[in-house]
């Protein structure tokens, strides 16, 4: 069983990467848009800048994971 | 198969009577992608577009105007067969026609418009009552009329000096020019909004009365037109369609002279051609008494860079819209398609990992084969997933044991978990990894594909430099080396995990296991075998690429850390499936109530339906980003010119 505390880190750490991830393609996203608008040949690297900031959760679920398995671990 | 097309660099002249054969021979072989001209020759200019050009382009410009007029957009299933020397005649008499009609129906239209507002303009007066002359021509009085949304009470009380008329929703007041400030203002509280008091003389009711007349009138003469549009547009969309497709071939070719270089009596024609078709060119052209001759292209001259036809194997090229998505390959670098028709499905497949949503992607890929145009672009992205669908199936029946979120047997230390034997389906598979148990195994597993993936990058990038830059290979063989010492290294700090510790004692046996004895345990509080450092000191390599190279070796780690999203979305997509199957199928299948079945049956659908398109979505959209974010960058310069040949319609661009 998980240490509550460790848990509670790790819903943390989820939480805030995932807001700053959804926070970064928001503004990311409506820019990409905006120049799709202008130029639809974009859509490609547009894709590319949109899931570039997917990193920062998916840091987040491996330090969230180190955490339950590491830190919980007797 | 992992390069381009070769191409050869034709020059094409001849003498200046024989250019329209030549461009319609040109125009039939399609084998020629034409260099433009740019006349900064004496000799040599820019040539004229053949004779009937102008009128050509006149045809097509009035065709498209009809297409526009008829809005004809999907192509007919019937065309017509065209004959070009008919169809100025054609054109211009169906111009004349439809021109006519829509002038009508603009004139219907705009009539229209005007009715309308002068109905919304006297409908307010209509429900006062008062002759519209009334409310003009004071000297002393000024008359204030708008809407209100609730009715003004209390008006009169306050300014006894003015006479209030009302309407429904409408208010109408006389009030002496000195106390017009006041009225308004007292108005405002209601939500009151100004109209304007509208022309002409007489009762408003019987006014609006011609006008609702006259604006039915006008609306059954548009309908009236545009059924003859409509009409219109059934007998000749045929016609329009095949026409516009005929001009644009004709006004290409007689376009065709203004890419090439002309003097007074010759021409001359620069292009690249398939070193594979070149002789077929050659033969046909030297038919017409027009001499050809080949070159190779320079590595050197980058701004003379051939165009690039990929060449892949048949399964392959759908995949090829993806690479042009991102960036076309230069011509001298390798064609990463196979790359990525490797990777990428894979990586799908891994992420899905289940056998009845991958079974569903290839049953959508069946369906789109038979269906859908090989051209569209949904047949080419039901093909690509399609492909991550099959490996789908493979590791949802070899790896992960799972259909639709439910696992083939439970879990080991969890028999009460729900599963297909729950169902007395029985698959006589054992299953690999639990995905909600296994999340060690699924990490390594995501950092071992990221060690595989990143290091076939490299290993591009090396045989795209090594005939380019020698230095610039060499970096890319350190960034390799260092890629190998940072998987050798967390291979064997997570030994603790049976597939790590198979691959650091299986393939990794021979790795020496000298732990490093510069004392960086006590440093960085994880042991290091001194050939990992070792091989990781090669990022120093990079050092020929820039100055600030080794300090990548940090972002090459973030690389493979990223790859965890293999791990993340997979345990996250079965997860959700789970719990919509555990509540759904626990609380109201199996409770065995006729309306609960009913009700849980829907739900499990739609829930089944949703993680179907939100696997699709994410896994897709990841399963492409590894590629073009992590591994492209590694090798991939792209910026390549695509193939267009001479008389090719459309291109292969998406």
């Amino acid at each position: 069983m998980a240490d509550p505390l460790a848990a509670m880190a790790a819903a943390i750490t989820m939480a805030g990467t995932g807001i700053a991830t959804a926070w970064t393609q928001k503004i990311v996203g409506g820019a990409t848009v905006g120049a799709m608008a202008e130029k639809p040949e974009l859509f490609g690297r547009g894709l590319v800048l949109m899931a570039l900031p997917e990193t920062i959760v998916v840091f987040g679920l491996v330090i969230a994971l180190q955490l339950l398995t590491k830190v919980a671990a007797p | 198969m992992l390069r381009p097309e070769r191409m050869s660099r034709a020059l094409i002249a001849g003498p200046r009577d024989k250019l329209p054969q030549s461009i319609e021979v040109l125009h039939e072989l399609k084998l020629i992608h034409i260099v433009d001209h740019h006349g900064e020759d004496d000799t040599f200019h820019i040539g004229k577009p053949l004779s009937p050009a102008a009128e050509l382009s006149d045809n097509l410009v009035k065709l498209r105007s009809i297409a526009s007029i008829l809005a004809i957009k999907a192509p007919p299933k019937e065309r017509e067969r065209i004959r070009i020397e008919e169809l100025r005649q054609k054109v211009l008499s169906l111009e004349l026609n439809i021109s006519e009609e829509d002038a009508a129906r603009k004139k219907a239209e705009g009539l229209l418009g005007d009715l309308e507002r002068r109905i919304d303009e006297l409908r307010p007066f209509a429900s006062i009552g008062l002759p519209l002359e009334a409310y003009r021509g004071y000297e002393s009085l000024t008359v204030i009329v708008g809407r209100v949304p609730r009715d003004v009470s209390g008006f009169e009380e306050a300014m006894p000096v003015a006479e209030v008329f009302r309407g429904p929703g409408v208010v109408a007041v006389f009030a002496p020019k000195a106390a017009s400030e006041q009225a308004l203002a007292l108005l405002a509280q209601s939500g009151f909004t100004l109209v304007d008091i509208p022309a002409g003389e007489g009762s408003p009711q019987a006014l609006l009365d011609v006008a609702v007349a006259d604006r039915d009138k006008w609306k059954a003469r548009l309908e009236e037109i545009q059924g003859r549009l409509e009409k219109m547009r059934e007998r000749y969309a045929g016609f329009v369609v095949a026409a516009e497709e005929a001009l644009e071939v004709e006004v290409d070719k007689a376009e065709a002279p203004l890419r090439f270089a002309v003097s007074d009596h010759s021409f001359v024609i620069d292009g690249w051609v398939p070193s594979s078709g070149f002789k077929a060119l050659q033969t046909r052209m030297e038919g017409l008494g027009i001499y050809v001759e080949s070159g190779e292209p320079q590595e050197a001259r980058e701004e003379e860079a051939p165009p690039v036809l990929l060449r892949n194997p048949k399964p392959a090229r759908p995949f090829e819209f993806l690479i042009h998505l991102y960036s076309t390959p230069s011509y001298h670098e390798l064609d990463p398609t196979l790359f990525l028709f490797i990777a990428a499905p894979f990586f799908f497949g891994f992420m899905i990992g289940d056998v009845g949503y991958g079974a569903l992607f290839v049953a959508l890929g069946v369906v789109a084969a038979i269906r859908l145009d090989p051209k569209s672009i949904w047949w080419r992205i039901l093909f690509v997933t399609a492909v991550g669908g099959v490996w789908s199936v493979l590791f949802g029946l070899l790896v992960f044991g799972e259909a639709f979120g439910l696992p083939f047997h439970p879990p080991p230390a969890h028999l009460e978990e729900l599963s297909w034997e729950s169902f007395g389906l029985f698959v006589p598979i054992p299953t690999l990894i639990h995905k909600a148990f296994g999340i060690g195994d699924m990490i390594y597993l995501s950092i071992l594909f990221a060690a595989l993936h990143l290091g076939t990058g490299y290993i591009i990038g090396f045989v795209n430099e090594v005939h380019h830059s020698k230095r610039h290979a060499l970096a890319k063989l350190g960034w390799f080396m260092c890629l190998f010492g940072l998987f050798t290294l967390l291979t064997f700090s997570l030994r603790w995990n049976p597939i790590a510790r198979w691959v650091w004692d299986v393939p990794l046996g021979w790795f020496p296991r000298m732990i490093e004895p510069l004392g960086l345990r006590g440093f960085l509080g994880v042991e290091i075998p001194f050939a990992s450092l070792i091989l990781i000191l090669g990022a120093l390599l990079g050092l020929f690429e820039s100055v600030i190279a080794p300090i990548e070796v940090a972002s090459l780690l973030a690389n493979i850390m990223s790859y965890m999203r293999l791990a993340g979305i997979g345990i996250g997509k079965a997860a959700i499936a789970s719990a919509f199957n555990v509540i759904l199928l626990q609380n109201l299948i199996l409770t065995g109530q006729i309306g609960f079945v009913i009700m849980g049956v829907a739900f499990l659908i739609l829930a089944q339906m949703l993680v179907f398109l939100l696997g699709w979505i994410s896994a897709g959209i990841q399963a492409l980003r590894l590629n073009y974010m992590e591994a492209f960058i590694k090798f991939y310069k792209g910026n390549g010119i695509p193939f267009r040949p001479f008389g090719a319609q459309g291109t292969q661009e998406v």
